[in-house]
């Protein structure tokens, strides 16, 4: 069983106290059960209570405590401090995104490439109203099924240097979710998304690193998407001349 | 993007070394470097066509340039990238090619190995086409 202290430093950033960050350190007390999450929040109770940072759930689903622990984009509750025992623990904001305060980084980029690329159902022409609950086959749903497990963490982005060189690039999970509708058999917004995704901020600009894959917590395999959309843009293009080569 | 980037809050520039961060970027500038000798091999076919269509005497020149230790140490140079170009795409062909046999997904490494079985045999046969007949 592991136990004892171990020491956190974490990046803080105040515009209203300092224009550059700096490095606070806190020793904290864990056990085998104890996230950064968890020596996060001890901090803010017991020792700075103006140690910012977002998190909801505590569990893995609601996307909002990523951070940079140990140099690597992780969710912080979900980095067991006895993996990372005996430290420092360095704790940074995400990468690649506006700091705003201590670990809090703006996501309205994010957000807005989220929304361009429709990640929702666009039913298809072809469905008319009152066709029912749209069932789907077991093959059907596993054609879009691990894209659907993106929880919006931005993890992928942390980890994406196309994105930390160019922030207009639509990223990770805002394509792999957009392909998540494009696989799903009772979408019909496929052509409404080629067009946003053929863009030059589009899939194009994704030079397959591959750790947005790497670091997502829950198995979404982003640069699969990007790359099989750019085959679908490809195909779709030599369509003009090989009309039967192209998908639907 | 419809919008430009948001300017609030704090943004370091990321820094030219970023590749340098984790073995994963170092991999992957390895493997964008290596098709620089990918390129490097054709402009030497290039060069080859090109001597070819200048005579004999051009032609026999750049056949004694190829027998020099700077083009056999260039050829090992660019045969050890090529391999390495080659087979880490063969790795990423798998990840973004899905393959179904009769129905079911055929794993990444089978699809890889595939890929790489058929290279060696294709290679196999324009190396026994080019040095035994």
């Amino acid at each position: 069983m592991a136990g004892g202290t171990i020491e956190l430093r974490v990046t803080r950033y105040r515009p209203d106290r300092s224009p550059t960050p700096w490095v606070d350190t806190f020793r904290v007390p864990y056990d085998d059960d104890t996230v950064v999450l968890d020596a996060l929040n001890h901090v803010k109770d017991e020792v700075d209570g103006t140690l910012t940072f977002r998190w909801s759930c505590r569990m893995g689903v609601c996307g909002s405590c990523g951070m940079m622990i140990g140099g690597e984009p992780r969710l912080s509750c979900g980095a067991f401090l006895r993996d990372l025992a005996p430290g420092p623990v360095t704790v940074e904001p995400l990468r690649h995104f506006p700091v705003l305060r201590d670990l809090v980084v703006d996501t309205d980029d994010f957000l807005e490439a989220l929304r361009e690329v429709r990640p929702w159902l666009i039913p298809r022409r072809d469905a008319a109203d009152g066709d029912g609950e749209g069932r789907q086959t077991p093959a059907q749903v596993d054609a879009y099924r691990q894209f659907s497990m993106c929880i919006n963490c931005m993890l992928c982005y942390a980890a994406c240097p196309v994105y930390g060189q160019d922030r207009t690039f639509l990223g990770p999970a805002a394509i792999a979710l957009a392909h998540r509708y494009d696989m799903d058999s009772r979408d019909g917004g496929r052509d409404v998304r080629r067009r946003i995704l053929g863009r030059d901020e589009g899939v194009w600009e994704c030079t397959f690193v591959g750790e947005c894959s790497a670091v997502c917590p829950k198995g979404v395999d982003p640069a699969a998407a990007i790359q099989r959309s750019k085959v679908d843009l490809a195909l779709r293009a030599w369509r003009v001349v090989w009309p039967a080569g192209a998908g639907r | 993007m419809t919008a430009p980037p948001r300017t609030g809050g704090l943004l370091p520039p990321m820094p030219r070394t970023w590749w340098l961060r984790s073995a994963a970027y170092r991999r992957f500038a390895a493997r964008e470097l290596t098709s620089v000798f990918v390129l490097a091999f054709t402009v030497v076919m290039l060069l080859f066509l090109l001597a070819l269509s200048r005579g004999p005497r051009a032609y026999g020149r750049f056949l004694g340039w190829l027998g020099s230790a700077g083009a056999m140490a260039l050829f090992a140079a660019i045969l050890a990238a090529g391999l390495y170009h080659t087979l880490t795409w063969f790795r990423l062909s798998a990840q973004v090619q899905v393959v179904r046999v009769r129905g079911r997904v055929v794993p990444r490494g089978a699809v890889a190995a595939t890929l790489t079985a058929a290279w060696l045999a294709v290679s196999a046969g324009v190396a026994y086409v080019h040095v035994w007949w």
